[in-house]
């Protein structure tokens, strides 16, 4: 712990060097956190309902879309992304030696401050969105936090495996793009699409157990069999991407052999 | 520097005007070697098709101010298409060359640089429309209705508008890069710029249905001028006189801040010794 603690205040400090661009990217926090919410309220202004979902119900969803969008941007992207470059340039090397697990190093080695203001939207937002609602009861909040982190641990380990496939093609890094594209599908309640792509942002691209899965915790819409589903894909998952990882180190042999 | 030594604008023109064809060849060849990120960066710009979900969804109770699901496939397909038409990297060039110094190399060619990425932008559209027909061709299947043969005057429109909007976005682009001069890392105010554009553009939601006293303002602000003005030249939705006019009154504009904001950026650039 105090290791991760040590990387994170490096990282803060990384962030601020270019000043007037960090405090540019406060405001685009706010501001993308507007842009988001704004097409519902532009919606909902003409219709009462939407694919069975009320206004508070979807803004629930983009909450949880702010908050799981701020986990990716502010930790997954900049770690695993600095992996891609570092199998390219060779700086990995320096990360394998040292005496901690490959997988802490590699996954807390940096912070993007700016992502704070997504989660704050996000907390916003679905504080809102409850507070409009009604509180919700304690199983049901406990269930949607589940939800939550395993959404955010099936991210993980899918961004993981695309960010090993660069131990085989070096370049990969425009990959984390279009992963980064398909998770925006994340942001309206997941019955809003077709059959085809609501099957594929539960399972391929797990991005409707972020948001959508703890939205419907939350309004005690989920049944038991999805909440499973989500906690054995989040499973599945960690262990698979660990074990490719694994994989992938053992016949990595560095930029310089 | 940037510039034929000796010779004076109109010869410049010219020397720009008989490199052009080369320019253009030597930038599609680029493009097809990195077809595979290209292919990637033009996929990852399917935004218009999750908000055409949210529309979609919405409008399958009944139109919604007159706009049916298949009015809302049809602009969001076209936005797709012209968000392919006006796409450009220069922002992430500039920011990248200022603060590497790559720009240093680029200022001995015999053309200015930005002259040079505004060829290569131009050559690269073929590739980005060519890329995005397998999508447009899926959502012609899932809602055949939607396929549509626009008037001979808003083609006509539509052509005009979408290259106002395609010069306007690199314009913009180019604007927010050259800040790099100032600050070295200028990707947050460009964030910043794109977060409001997404609103403002017709990105997100059809101008029209914006709340009715906020759409004349929308349409004069530069935001609509880059994209959503040629989509809705095309499918009838805004006048194809006053929104021309309006696109090149901020092409006038915005082409004469990037000529003076390159020139005292360019001595800038050179103060700092690189």
């Amino acid at each position: 712990m105090e290791v991760i603690a040590a990387l994170l205040r490096v990282s803060i400090r990384e962030a601020i060097q270019y000043r007037a661009s960090f405090v540019a990217e406060i405001v685009v926090g706010a501001l993308s956190a507007a842009g988001i919410a704004a097409p519902l309220f532009l919606v909902y202004a003409r219709v009462p309902h939407v694919a069975g979902w009320t206004l508070d119900e979807a803004l629930l969803v983009t909450g949880f879309f702010l908050l799981y969008n701020g986990f990716v941007s502010g930790l997954v992207e900049p770690n695993l992304g600095a992996i891609v470059d570092g199998v390219r340039t060779g700086a990995l090397d320096y990360l394998l030696v040292r005496p901690v697990d490959v997988q802490w190093t590699i996954s807390f080695r940096k912070i993007a401050p700016s992502a704070i203001w997504d989660v704050l939207a996000g907390v916003a937002v679905i504080g809102g969105a409850l507070w409009r609602l009604g509180p919700p009861a304690p199983l049901a909040s406990v269930v949607a936090f589940g939800m939550l982190t395993a959404g955010i641990v099936a991210t993980y380990g899918l961004w993981l495996l695309v960010v090993c496939t660069s131990f085989w093609f070096v370049r990969v890094d425009n990959l984390r793009f279009l992963l980064g594209a398909v998770t925006d599908a994340g942001r309206w309640p997941v019955s809003v699409y077709g059959r085809g792509v609501r099957i594929a942002l539960t399972t391929v691209i797990p991005v409707a157990l972020v948001s959508s899965y703890p939205a419907m915790a939350l309004l005690e819409r989920l049944d038991g069999s999805l909440a499973f589903g989500a906690v054995a894909t989040a499973v599945v998952s960690l262990v698979g991407s660990r074990a490719v990882l694994l994989f992938a180190l053992r016949r990595y042999s560095s930029a310089s052999s | 520097m940037s510039r034929v030594l000796g010779a004076g604008p109109i010869a410049r023109l010219r020397h720009v005007i008989v490199a052009w064809p080369s320019i253009l060849r030597v930038a599609f060849a680029g493009m097809v070697a990195y077809r595979a990120e290209m292919i990637i960066w033009v996929l990852s710009a399917t935004l218009p098709l999750v908000m055409l979900s949210l529309w979609n969804a919405a409008a399958g109770g009944g139109a919604i101010d007159g706009w049916d699901q298949t009015a809302f496939t049809r602009y969001f397909a076209v936005n797709l298409v012209v968000r392919q038409l006006t796409g450009s990297w220069v922002v992430w060039e500039l920011n990248w060359s200022i603060r590497k110094g790559d720009l240093s190399p680029k200022l001995l060619r015999p053309m200015n640089p930005l002259v040079f990425n505004l060829a290569e932008t131009f050559a690269a559209l073929p590739f980005r429309v060519v890329v995005l027909l397998p999508l447009v061709g899926v959502l012609a299947m899932w809602r055949p209705e939607a396929l549509f043969l626009p008037s001979p005057a808003a083609a006509a429109g539509f052509v005009a508008s979408s290259l106002f909007a395609f010069c306007l976005a690199w314009l913009v682009q180019a604007l927010f890069g050259m800040i790099a001069f100032w600050t070295e890392q200028s990707m947050g105010f460009w964030s910043a710029w794109f977060a409001v554009w997404a609103l403002f553009a017709g990105y997100f939601v059809p101008l029209a249905l914006f709340p009715p006293s906020l759409v004349a303002l929308a349409q004069v602000l530069p935001f609509y001028s880059t994209l959503g003005a040629p989509v809705d030249v095309l499918l009838g939705h805004a006048p194809v006189a006053s929104t021309l006019a309006i696109q090149a009154g901020w092409l006038a504009a915005l082409g004469l801040l990037t000529a003076l904001v390159w020139r005292s950026g360019i001595r800038r650039y050179g103060a700092v010794g690189a």
